[in-house]
């Protein structure tokens, strides 16, 4: 009827959606979107307006649209220019184009070692496919500094005025440090005779 | 070129909505819907109820078809289930066993 030239190829075009999985063996061609888990022992490729939320199992991958999900391949996942990948990668052979978004695991080699731990709890922890990297840039650069501020500028207002008047007023014509210290014996009153 | 075809080795379990024309060749269970048309060709196996426009039948559906178009059923359709449609043709060696409704 209405392909002639490509018997084999499984097309979900731009408007379709599939909810669902998807299984088989032969080569498969998105275009659209797909909510599902899908395997299949051909060529599964993922085009530019295709995006799968789901892990993806096949002979072979490649993507250049957006996929959240695993990708594992029996032989090769290429990640082309455009593609927005965030899961793990594995496969013997992994081609990453310039141009291509991923955030996960990469494995080459043998597909079926675990991941660690502790990389899965990022990936889940990650927003939505697009605006990954923005979001993970941030909080890095942003928290620490913040941190070790906040402590340091705490602590001293504090103990000074309340435990220790008679220091506190010393210690505001000499030096503005807010750490008070402990005074030897004595020291009050050479404080008392350079003043006097 | 169809804009989706779900070709003879290709299994979907679950929902297919689409706004373009759909083929089917493969196996799908669940729910079809698509604005353009749907196409079960020869061998191909439908369990799914199938909502869209105009379709043609020529391999297995379990599930009713609603059409805002037309049915046809070829030769060697096998069809189980009801069929809602403004204008439907059975052909000759066409299985069907359901409902018509035409909105007489």
């Amino acid at each position: 009827m209405a392909n002639d030239t490509n018997d084999t190829r499984t097309v979900l075009g731009r408007g379709t959606r599939v909810r669902g999985r998807i299984t088989g063996g032969q080569d498969l061609e998105i275009h659209g979107h797909v909510e599902g888990e899908i395997s299949a022992s051909g060529e599964v490729s993922i085009e530019s307006t295709g995006t799968v939320s789901s892990s993806i199992a096949a002979h072979s991958i490649v993507v250049r649209g957006a996929v959240r999900g695993d990708l594992t391949a029996e032989d090769s996942v290429h990640l082309e220019d455009g593609a927005r990948v965030v899961g793990d990668v594995r496969a013997p052979r992994i081609a990453i184009a310039q141009g291509a978004l991923l955030k996960g695991y990469v494995q080459t080699g043998e597909a079926s070692a675990q991941r660690p731990a502790a990389a899965r709890k990022a990936v889940a922890a990650a927003p939505a496919v697009r605006t990954a990297p923005v979001a993970v840039a941030r909080p890095v650069v942003a928290t620490p500094p913040r941190k070790v501020e906040k402590p340091a500028a705490a602590p001293p207002p504090p103990p000074a005025p309340v435990k220790r008047p008679v220091v506190t007023l010393a210690g505001a014509k000499a030096a503005p440090s807010p750490v008070v210290p402990a005074l030897k014996k004595g020291a009050k009153g050479a404080l008392a005779k350079k003043r006097g | 070129m169809a804009g989706t075809v779900i070709g003879a080795g290709i299994t979907i379990e679950g929902e297919v909505i689409s706004d373009e024309e759909v083929v089917v060749q493969g196996t799908i269970r669940g729910k079809l819907q698509a604005k353009e048309g749907v196409t079960v060709e020869a061998g191909a196996v439908v369990e799914a109820d199938i909502h869209g426009g105009p379709m043609v039948v020529a391999g297995s559906v379990t599930g009713n078809i609603v059409s805002s178009d037309r049915v046809d059923l070829q030769s060697g359709a096998r069809v189980v289930g009801n069929v809602k449609a403004s204008r439907i043709t059975i052909a000759d060696g066409a299985q069907f066993k359901g409902n018509v409704d035409m909105d007489v």
